[in-house]
């Protein structure tokens, strides 16, 4: 239980540097090229390592603090495409022994769908001109990259902190 | 017609378009022009404007550190033009307190009203970043100075180069601006500011409504064929329209050419502020009009 408490507020943490001490770890001339959701990836972690619905949930609460906290048009766009990329990948690829490459690829293919969707919605509600091709070569690519090297450094860490909630949650299960 | 009633017995699916219902109501209904926010927004806005406050300080402590250090051989270059400019600026002290004396006599005698007379007043207040959002399309900061300190919504924003937002919204100790990089006519919340041109005010006239990601530009539109405004201009905002008061300084004409209907001119404008290491900026305290 204490483990899970510390994580959560270990995910809380990074939500919090994603705002404050990343934008001064950022070179300048990539300042909007790189837009990284680290939470998001852990939150990816979540769904293949542990659970989709607690990855969903997370997701959903995650994404709707993004919205609230940065509220410059709406609200609802970081929640919508975190907690759906989040519960659908974890939908496709869930498995507790996921290997390296399989969830590099999630990570990947999570990278891409959050951009995505996030252009998607925009689009829909008319606060972006700029064109597709445009997006995806000046941050979608970049940002992909980004997510990828923070997959790759945490990976080790985070799978055997998951790994054993999840053996708890499951022995706690069989006892009952 | 059954199948489609047997695909919607599904579970998953029938929550998932709910749940994708919800969300476009849930956005379409933040999206319109709100006053003010419901209180379970700010508590989370201030809580987590409050840790994020509590990192962002020390983190930009610590760039600004290794910034000076490479900044340092450009240092004493950097000081014999402030001195200088700081020499012109007593020069000018002067005249200006001189001016302002005339401009109010004058004021008084063609018996200005006193909205009139308050439209132009403002303070600056300076804020602290708390945090950075570097969205392409939704860029925000946000600053720790709230509606407890007399913020309002849709105040403009000022770095010590430039204008660089406007508060979208506010909470109890924090406000959220919005950058002047999410610039568009086409967004429903986005305001154009109505510009002219430094030492042109009586005859160049402009609306700034949009912001070029690609290129980092500003559109000034809707000028006449006449207006004298050329290349090298500083752009500021001219006050009328009553949003924005005079004077905030936006940018540089870069280039002008004849608009998309051919009847008046656009300019390109180089935004004077960076949008970028974000330490402290100034919020201008504007009157409240009534309306």
């Amino acid at each position: 239980m204490a483990r899970r408490v510390i994580l959560l507020l270990l995910l809380f943490l990074v939500f919090i540097w994603e705002g404050t001490i990343i934008p001064w770890l950022i070179p300048d001339f990539l300042d909007t090229r790189l837009v990284p959701h680290l939470a998001y990836i852990l939150i990816l972690f979540v769904s293949i390592y542990y659970h989709r619905h607690t990855a969903l949930a997370l997701g959903l609460i995650f994404g709707l603090l993004h919205d609230v906290v940065f509220y410059g048009d709406m609200i609802g766009a970081y929640a919508f495409a975190m907690g759906l990329s989040a519960y659908v990948l974890g939908l496709l690829f869930q498995s507790p022994r996921a290997p390296y490459p399989l969830m590099m690829t999630v990570v990947l293919i999570g990278s891409l769908l959050l951009d995505h969707l996030l252009y998607g919605i925009y689009l829909v509600f008319g606060l972006t001109r700029e064109p597709y091709a445009w997006a995806l070569g000046h941050y979608m690519f970049p940002n992909l990259l980004l997510h990828f090297i923070f997959a790759l450094i945490i990976f080790v860490p985070v799978r055997q902190q998951l790994e054993k909630v999840a053996k708890l949650r499951r022995r706690a299960a069989e006892e009952e | 017609m059954l199948k489609l009633f047997k695909l919607l017995g599904n579970k998953k699916l029938f929550i998932l378009l709910v749940g994708l219902i919800l969300f476009i109501a849930l956005m379409g209904y933040t999206l319109t022009n709100r006053t003010s926010l419901s209180w379970p927004e700010k508590v989370a806005r201030d809580t987590v404007g409050f840790v994020q406050g509590v990192f962002y300080k020390p983190a930009s402590y610590i760039a600004g550190f290794f910034e000076d250090i490479s900044n340092l051989s450009e240092l004493h270059e950097e000081n014999q033009e402030l001195k200088l400019t700081a020499a012109q600026y007593l020069m000018q002290q002067a005249s200006y307190n001189d001016l302002v004396q005339q401009n109010k006599l004058l004021q008084k005698e063609l018996k200005f009203t006193t909205n009139q007379l308050a439209q132009n007043q403002f303070d600056l207040h300076v804020a602290n970043v708390t945090s950075v959002d570097n969205d392409e399309d939704t860029g925000t900061i946000v600053v720790d100075l709230g509606s407890k300190d007399g913020v309002r919504k849709d105040m403009p924003v000022i770095s010590l180069n430039g204008m660089v937002g406007i508060v979208s919204q506010t909470s109890n100790y924090h406000a959220t601006v919005k950058l002047l990089t999410t610039l568009d006519p086409l967004d429903p919340n986005s305001k154009a500011i109505a510009a002219t041109a430094v030492g042109k005010e009586n005859q160049s006239f402009g609306m700034v409504e949009s912001y070029d990601k690609a290129t980092g530009m500003l559109t000034m539109t809707q000028i006449k064929e006449d207006d004298p405004l050329k290349r090298g201009d500083t752009i500021v905002s001219s006050g009328s329209g009553g949003l924005f008061p005079k004077g905030m300084i936006i940018g540089e004409v870069i280039s002008r050419q004849v608009g998309d209907f051919g009847l008046t001119n656009t300019a390109t404008i180089d935004p004077s502020a960076d949008f970028k290491n974000w330490k402290e900026v100034f919020v201008v305290y504007t009157k409240e009009t009534q309306e």
